[in-house]
């Protein structure tokens, strides 16, 4: 499916709270201040309700959010096959089946839930249950196309996460980069954060670059040298139309979307690189920075207020914040003589980056005022650090030379997940959106 | 298997116009069924969709540039063309020293060749993030425009692009290999 089609389909797709007894309030809770173990889950198979006999709804429903849980890196998946009860015979709601059938196989939490297909038309009833407390936590009723199930599944894996941690999970979001696994060109793709619906935006045969999603990912900035000589295109993914932005600034160098929709730019002109804020056609709005210096890779944060990125105005590149109404920067970093590709974190409050140590690049974080620096990876080269919508989360490259791949790590501890990339391609310049649904 | 679906550079374009409107229907497909931007052979002044292959120098990627190289997967190999390149210190813009004569060289040989303009490319090793290195290669390109126009060279005959760290000539992990990398080249054009 084009991103059109797929973006109308999904805003057909309906969802509606099950209500929960007040009573049955939740008892258990993963404390996510800590580098938490992950929790045992059994995922059960969807009762078919009718038209879901082949269980294809149920076994895609099931795959995505099985894959988002485990991403999560607070779950731990009880192997389907060791599940005691039948689905199809059993009721999925409290009195309808038999708690101990999962307490029996050490699980905390239980998912459960049914689906009735008519047609074109899917309806998904999933539900969370609390199996020491034998409690129903969230449920969850979602309406659409058969298409729409994986997003139903990345939406149910969200709320999960909000229930059980008090805070909603990353996984209704897309996930742009740089990869070669199309020949040996650097091009764009965006998928699922889990994987889906790789999407392969750019095909010329020259050097395409940092690609960056706006909030809901309506649109896509990048750098490319398709006209050989690099440019900045705006890509409107819901209407497939892209925008040339007018290099009337200088050459253009990098940029990056706003969280509300506008476009931090980087033009060099003379060998000096300065940062201007556009609107979405590429007018100027103001200057950002205006000196002989080098000033790259603007991040925004989430309220749009102010903005972090890299300049060697002080003799080395370091990270340093200003304000999107052109007030003056302040510097960040202080410790290390190469620290780049600054990333602010949603709440604003964090700024992830990348430093130079000995042997490699590796990501940090410190706090918005310069403070609490920590090193995030140990070994091997890391970069590139883009932040989830919920802040809890890093995606970054990591690799050299031909070979990189997407990592996912928890920003609180450095846990690294695991790769959001398969193949032996080069994957780099990873660009998280925001949430796609409300 | 990962099903991918191609976009293929098959944007409606405001800026470069409408190349690519009937294609919209099939590309949701994933397929290539011709449509607008079908694949080019590699090296063939290849671009996409929205660019006529040239840029505002009139330097188009089959002159001899660093890109055109990747390309046609000669980069690398020995592909200097009538001037020679610079190199520099590790992040670093300044002209060294003993680049002041191969400076000279390139200066006298465009003094005798004024039909001819200069692309001047800057380069780095593949140490740091893509986009600071895009900046730094800017610098050194501008260096060395800076130090050719005090040798007389008319800034009208020169251009300057960054290709940052993206065109390597070689890939090692050693000193040798990223001192080759941090390079300006001088792609000619008549």
């Amino acid at each position: 499916m084009g991103m059109m089609k797929r973006q109308v389909l999904a805003l057909a797709l309906t969802i509606a709270a099950i209500a929960i007894p007040a009573m049955a309030r939740a008892q258990i809770r993963i404390d996510i201040s800590k580098g938490a173990t992950a929790q045992p889950i059994a995922v059960s198979g969807f009762k078919n309700l009718g038209g879901d006999d082949d269980h294809a709804i149920s076994g895609a429903f099931d795959k995505i959010l099985m894959r988002d849980l485990k991403l999560s890196s607070y779950f731990r998946i009880i192997a389907p096959k060791s599940y005691i009860e039948n689905p199809d015979s059993s009721g999925y709601d409290i009195g309808q089946f038999n708690f101990a059938d999962w307490s029996s196989l050490g699980a905390d939490f239980l998912v459960k839930g049914a689906i009735t297909r008519h047609g074109n038309a899917v309806t998904v009833e999933a539900l969370l249950f609390d199996v020491a407390q034998q409690r129903r936590m969230m449920g969850k009723k979602f309406s659409g196309d058969p298409q729409d199930v994986g997003e139903m599944a990345r939406r149910f894996a969200d709320a999960i996460l909000l229930a059980a941690t008090g805070i909603r999970g990353p996984f209704d979001t897309k996930l742009a980069y740089v990869s070669t696994r199309g020949g040996r060109f650097k091009e764009i793709y965006t998928s699922w954060l889990d994987g889906g619906a790789l999407f392969r935006v750019t095909d010329n045969p020259t050097i395409n670059l940092f690609p960056s999603f706006d909030r809901n990912a309506q649109h896509l900035l990048y750098l490319s040298y398709k006209t050989y000589s690099p440019e900045l295109y705006l890509v409107d993914l819901s209407q497939q139309v892209e925008t040339r932005i007018p290099a009337t600034l200088g050459q253009a160098v990098g940029g990056t979307l706003t969280p509300d929709g506008r476009i931090v730019a980087g033009f060099q002109r003379g060998g000096r690189t300065n940062l201007y804020l556009l609107d979405l056609s590429g007018n100027e709005i103001r200057a950002l920075t205006d000196n002989g210096a080098i000033n790259v890779s603007p991040s925004a944060c989430g309220d749009g207020s102010s903005f972090t990125f890299t300049s060697d105005r002080g003799g080395t590149p370091q990270v340093y914040v200003g304000t999107l109404d052109g007030g003056d920067a302040h510097r960040v970093t202080f410790a290390g003589s190469y620290n780049t590709a600054p990333a602010f974190s949603p709440d604003c409050k964090k700024i992830a980056y990348e430093s130079r140590q000995p042997g490699g690049f590796q990501i940090f974080v410190i706090n918005a005022d310069g403070s609490g620096a920590r090193q995030l990876t140990q070994s091997g080269s890391n970069e590139a650090p883009t932040w989830s919508p919920d802040g809890r989360y890093i995606a970054y490259s990591s690799g050299r030379g031909a070979r990189s791949r997407i990592l996912l790590m928890r920003a609180l501890d450095g846990y690294v997940i695991g790769p959001l990339t398969e193949g032996e391609s080069n994957d780099t310049s990873p660009s998280w959106s925001g949430w796609l649904g409300d | 298997m990962i099903r991918v679906h191609h976009g293929r550079d098959g944007w409606v374009t405001r800026a470069g116009g409408w190349g690519c409107v009937a294609a919209m229907g099939v590309l949701v497909m994933g397929l290539a069924l011709g449509g607008c931007s079908s694949k080019k052979p590699a090296g063939a002044g290849a671009n996409g969709l929205n660019g006529n292959g040239m840029n505002e120098n009139g330097m188009n990627g089959t002159n001899g540039s660093s890109l055109s190289g990747m390309q046609n997967g000669t980069l690398g190999q020995n592909q200097q063309g009538p001037l020679s390149d610079i190199h520099f210190g590790y992040n670093d813009s300044a002209i060294q020293a003993q680049d002041s004569e191969v400076l000279k060289a390139n200066a006298a040989w465009l003094t005798n060749h004024p039909q001819s303009r200069v692309q001047i490319e800057g380069h780095c090793d593949d140490r740091g993030s893509e986009e600071y290195n895009i900046a730094l290669g800017a610098r050194r390109a501008q260096a060395a425009k800076d130090y050719l126009a005090t040798l007389g060279i008319g800034a009208d005959r020169m251009s300057t692009i960054s290709y940052g760290k993206e065109l390597p000539l070689c890939s090692d992990e050693t000193d040798d290999c990223w001192a080759q990398n941090r390079r300006d080249h001088f792609a000619v054009s008549q």
